[in-house]
């Protein structure tokens, strides 16, 4: 490993993200940061394939791509045809269950005007960065994701100078920078909300990592690309307040030979929501993601 | 890009106020570009590094924070986990790990951490992470001690 590689010049590093290409016959200098560089290429490249907002496409599309797959799957899907006519789909990379309700969350917004909706996830909103601050995070390490994400909030209500149409809504979903700022501010409430009842999350984190409830977040919840399990949905569902029903398409079946659709809805602790809707009725999620194995995107009911 | 500028010109003020609360890490702004930093930080005590003043750069992506500062030594230095030549720095935070949770300063408090800790298991100087796995840790000290002693002292007279 001597003498090729001089002292890195800052200004190399734009000009080696401009070649993503690199030497494979140089193994010993194949460094870190050209595996990031690779790294980030492969994700370029997904990107375009899928934006990180799809278009809404009819549950036949689905069907569609498991034609020659499963039998149970494509049981699954037709039974899954009666409750529900679309899905939106959004890009594989590891934030894809936080997307989906980002998108899933501000639509309704949009199209109900459910101000009172609205004002409970504010009043949610200040109770997590208040959980951040007394976790001892700086408030200049999150604050620009929380605005973010509130302004984003306040544009889907309509009857503001900054109001917003469905179309903008989907272009500022597949915004990078808008984008990927509302999910680390996802990322963000949902790490407060397992270390701020960190008992609570302990068993379920040593049974998926065996680390330590900090470690966990640190490494799995609050990086861009961790994929998310029941630990983050729960924690997301409970500090916002906001209920989310996941139905699972998988292959499993059970043996009295009808196919049936699981789905499993994470329900905000109690408390939250009897509070907002003022009453005790059952709260029903108004976000649906589909899951299958590995990846989250959002369903349409009829 | 303006959220980075945004973003660094508030860590930036927070360096000046916090200045005296981390005697170890002193944190310099490029005067002319907010996207170039330079620490200087004290090697911690109790290792083969005390006694020495190691040089890091900075350089910040415009995707800041959602993307991790690129960091690397400047003062030559012997651990397992710094490429001996170029001063690159394998830690998980400043690659897959990375959080915008994390900080310039914080980041520096990390590294300060991986000289007082080596990995040597994920070795970039695989002289120095093998002498660890050996078992010589006297080896490794001296090593080390000996080129904290030629790079990272002031030199006398």
């Amino acid at each position: 490993m001597q003498n090729q590689e001089g002292p890195k010049a800052d200004g190399e590093f734009e000009a080696a993200a401009s070649t993503p290409t690199p030497e494979f016959d140089d193994w010993p200098n194949f460094g870190d940061d050209d595996i990031m560089q690779q790294q980030s290429a492969i994700r370029a490249e997904e990107a375009d394939k899928t934006p990180f907002v799809g278009d809404k496409e009819p549950l036949s599309s689905l069907a569609a791509e498991y034609k020659s797959g499963s039998p149970i799957l494509l049981e699954k899907i037709k039974v899954l045809g009666e409750k529900y006519d679309a899905i939106r789909r959004t890009r594989g990379d590891g934030n894809c269950f936080f997307r989906s309700f980002m998108f899933s969350y501000l639509e309704h917004i949009l199209e109900s005007q459910d101000r009172k909706e609205v004002d409970h996830v504010k009043v949610n909103v200040e109770q997590c960065r208040k959980t951040l601050q007394s976790l001892g995070y700086a408030d200049f390490t999150f604050e620009d994701f929380f605005a973010l994400f509130l302004e984003q909030l306040e544009s889907v209500l309509q009857g503001n100078e900054t109001s917003i149409s469905q179309d903008e809504l989907l272009l500022r979903s597949r915004d990078q920078s808008i984008s990927d700022y509302v999910v680390m501010f996802f990322r963000f409430v949902t790490s407060g909300e397992i270390r701020r009842r960190s008992e609570f999350f302990e068993p379920f984190i040593t049974g998926l990592t065996n680390t330590t409830v900090e470690q966990f977040c640190k490494s799995s919840v609050e990086p861009m690309g961790e994929e998310s399990d029941h630990v983050h949905i729960t924690a997301l569902s409970d500090a916002l307040g906001v209920p989310i029903r996941v139905v699972y398409l998988d292959r499993s079946s059970c043996d009295s030979g009808g196919v049936s659709v699981n789905h499993h809805d994470f329900i905000p602790a109690v408390g939250d929501v009897t509070n907002a809707s003022g009453s005790s009725e059952t709260v029903s999620p108004f976000i649906t993601l589909l899951y299958r194995p590995g990846h989250y995107d959002i369903l349409y009911p009829k | 890009m303006q959220a980075s500028r945004a973003r660094l010109f508030k860590e930036y003020k927070e360096v000046q106020r916090e200045k005296m609360a981390d005697p170890d890490i002193q944190l310099v702004c490029d005067d002319s570009n907010i996207f170039k930093w330079t620490a200087l930080i004290k090697g911690p005590s109790e290792t083969p590094y005390e006694g020495g003043i190691f040089q890091l750069a900075f350089a910040v992506p415009e995707q800041y924070p959602l993307q991790p500062p690129q960091v690397r030594f400047l003062t030559k230095i012997f651990h397992p986990n710094v490429h001996f030549k170029t001063g690159e720095i394998c830690l998980d935070i400043l690659k897959n790990a990375w959080s915008p949770a994390w900080t310039l300063q914080s980041v520096c408090r990390a590294i300060i951490a991986l000289m007082a800790h080596p990995e040597p298991d994920s070795p970039l100087n695989c002289d120095s992470g093998n002498l660890l796995r050996s078992g010589d840790i006297r080896g490794y000290q001296s090593m080390a001690r000996m080129y904290t002693r030629l790079a990272a002292m002031p030199k006398k007279g």
